[in-house]
């Protein structure tokens, strides 16, 4: 009972991770209609700074975060503007090719710049936490999960209340009836990607002070974001939050099956995602559009 | 009009002499190495570098042309096809290392096994639309990469596990030589292939549900058999390649059966080339190994890129391949193709369109 009790704990608070991978990516592929397999080079740069930040200014990496989204959310507005917003017409597949092009790009110049070492962030309270009898939980997981349902409740505000935030609504559900009530559409687009690319780097921050980071780490973050969304289903923020806590759990458990169960944690995790993409393609939560 | 049509003439027979020079001189080229050849003082043309290049660049060309049946004619951005190369390589490996099967009798089940394979996934999958199709079928590709690498049976790997597959040295003379032919045929095989299916009832079915896969089901095709056969026969070419690169290559793993970056390239040179048609994959796929080989350094004609040094030559090159990725997508969005075709000209109004119909 208290192994089972541990186990949905560490996989709630993995899944806050995964949360924070996965909403900006829900947001640009459920308003943008673009896969962003750029998602996790992104989530890797927010992963750099705060580790740049914690060596050279000694700043703690929880306060490093909003240094990471603000950074990534100019890059992401510029990116869009400059770049993805060109193609938004062209098929789908365009736009995998586009944002695949982005990622190699992204991740060999940082490659460029820090080299391929492993580089990690540790403050000096990483690895504590409290005890409850046997139970324990962790600080830093327990703080991202903090932070990760912040970042999403933030993002359902903007979303919800605010100007900006409805005029993404509008393109969402129809582009061109938004472009005729007067939105300014490249602009609109620009600061939706923007903002998941701001999502990915605040993802980026929580991940490093977890694991290790090195430049090409990004693609698993691509596909954990892909997991997440797809089991909570696209097109609300909420429904995210759920899918990412789910995945935590689907991971905990799978790697707790006896008999090396940890190296197929992988593998049911896409198992699933298939499973649910053609048993209930708007997810668990999702709204089908 | 008259003039364009002539124009569009000319530039068909230039392409057209162009490949057949490239395509004698690279089925010629690898007899120099016989030994008659050699003893005769013949010049050597091709080394052992420029048959592992070649042979590299003929299984793309099986690659991009298999995709080009799924992801091409009929419309469906399959992104996991690798997982047919890996099941494909996988299955001879097996059958020659674990069984100890001849390599001439085990290739045949390398496309039998994906098929089957692309069957059974491609049932439930085929049903999903654009993106989420896309999405399921990398999934497949992971799920069983991991698979392939992780499964165990009493503590003992099946598949030979993290530390890859060793499958014996195929004894024949020539190695280069022969595994090059061996993959230009399973090359030639996909572009009859396709060639046949562009002329075929299941190829006007195809091309009619990616145009319209409502309307074509409303005037009788069958449009799940016909998805399923699409992506089975795309299945099957790859795996062949696949079941030939492991014998090729003696040793497999996850990295080199299931890179996920397989995918991504040969969806590439099918567009580079032009997607739908018979020569457009195979053409792409040559010019852009061709390239990323020749960025990587490994063509005996190189240039050095100025300002960069030795050691971060491989990162440039992949900088350098995002930005043309980058550039492609956005201004060549039909394919080179498209200007040897004769019916357009690379000029600037040409990129001003293609920037304005896509853009937003």
């Amino acid at each position: 009972m208290v192994d089972f009790v541990q186990l949905v704990i560490l996989g709630l608070l993995a899944g806050g991770v995964y949360v924070a991978v996965g909403v900006g990516f829900g947001l640009v592929w459920g308003v943008l209609n673009i896969v962003n397999l750029a998602h996790g080079a992104l989530v890797v740069v927010g992963g750099y700074l705060t580790w740049q930040l914690f060596t050279t200014l000694h700043l703690d990496p929880f306060l490093t975060l909003p240094v990471d989204a603000v950074a990534l959310f100019v890059f992401g507005y510029a990116l869009q503007r400059g770049v993805i917003n060109r193609i938004i017409r062209a098929p789908l597949l365009f736009t995998f090719l586009l944002t695949f092009g982005l990622n190699l790009i992204v991740v060999n110049l940082l490659l460029l710049i820090f080299g391929s070492d492993f580089r990690s962030v540790t403050p000096s309270y990483s690895g504590q936490g409290f005890e409850f009898g046997s139970i324990v939980i962790p600080y830093v997981p327990l703080i991202s999960l903090g932070v990760a349902i912040a970042l999403s409740a933030s993002l359902a505000f903007v979303l919800n209340r605010t100007r900006t935030g409805l005029a993404i609504n509008a393109i969402a559900s129809d582009r061109d009836a938004a472009q005729l009530v007067g939105i300014d559409l490249r602009h609109a687009y620009a600061v939706t990607y923007g903002l998941g690319a701001a999502c990915a780097g605040v993802a980026g921050g929580l991940i490093a002070l977890i694991q290790a980071i090195t430049p090409t780490a990004g693609e698993p973050y691509t596909l954990q974001a892909f997991v997440v969304v797809i089991l909570g289903g696209l097109g609300r923020v909420s429904a995210t939050v759920v899918g990412g806590l789910a995945f935590g759990l689907v991971e905990a458990f799978g790697q707790s099956i006896p008999g090396s169960g940890s190296v197929f944690a992988n593998a049911i995790a896409f198992g699933l995602m298939v499973l649910v993409l053609v048993t209930r393609p708007q997810g668990l939560m999702g709204r089908l559009r | 009009m008259i003039a364009r049509a002539d124009t569009h003439r000319r530039w068909r027979r230039i392409f057209l002499i162009l490949g057949v020079i490239v395509g004698a001189y690279a089925l010629l080229a690898p007899l120099t190495s016989l030994d008659i050849a050699q003893s005769a003082g013949v010049p050597l043309l091709a080394d052992r570098l420029w048959f592992r290049i070649a042979t590299f660049i003929a299984m793309f060309v099986v690659m991009a042309t298999a995709w080009n049946i799924i992801g091409g004619i009929t419309g469906y951005a399959a992104f996991g096809n690798v997982a047919f190369f890996g099941i494909g390589a996988y299955t001879t490996g097996m059958l020659i290392s674990k069984a100890r099967w001849p390599f001439l009798a085990a290739l045949p089940v390398a496309p039998v096994m994906s098929t089957a394979f692309a069957t059974v996934v491609g049932l439930p999958l085929l049903r999903l639309r654009g993106h989420y199709f896309a999405v399921a079928s990398l999934g497949v590709g992971v799920a069983v990469g991991e698979l392939v690498q992780n499964v165990e049976y009493r503590g003992q790997p099946i598949f030979g596990g993290a530390s890859g597959l060793f499958l014996p040295i195929y004894a024949v003379d020539n190695r280069g030589l022969f595994f090059f032919y061996l993959m230009v045929l399973a090359a030639a095989i996909s572009i009859a292939v396709t060639w046949w299916v562009l002329r075929s009832r299941l190829g006007y079915g195809l091309i009619a549900i990616r145009e319209n896969e409502e309307a074509a089901a409303v005037i009788g095709v069958n449009t799940t058999a016909y998805k399923v056969a699409a992506f089975a026969l795309a299945a099957a070419l790859t795996g062949l390649a696949g079941g030939i690169f492991s014998q090729w290559n003696v040793f497999i793993n996850q990295d080199n059966t299931f890179p996920i970056e397989y995918n991504v390239q040969m969806i590439l040179m099918a567009l580079l080339g032009g997607t739908g048609t018979v020569f457009g994959p195979a053409a792409g796929a040559v010019l852009l190994q061709l390239l990323i080989q020749f960025l990587g350094g490994s063509l005996p004609i190189s240039a050095d890129i100025p300002f960069v040094s030795e050691s971060a030559r491989p990162i440039v090159a992949q900088v350098i391949l995002g930005v043309l990725l980058v550039v492609v997508v956005i201004f060549v969005p039909r394919g080179v193709i498209d200007f040897f075709g004769g019916r357009t000209r690379l000029s600037l109004a040409y990129l001003r369109r293609s920037l304005r119909e896509t853009s937003l």
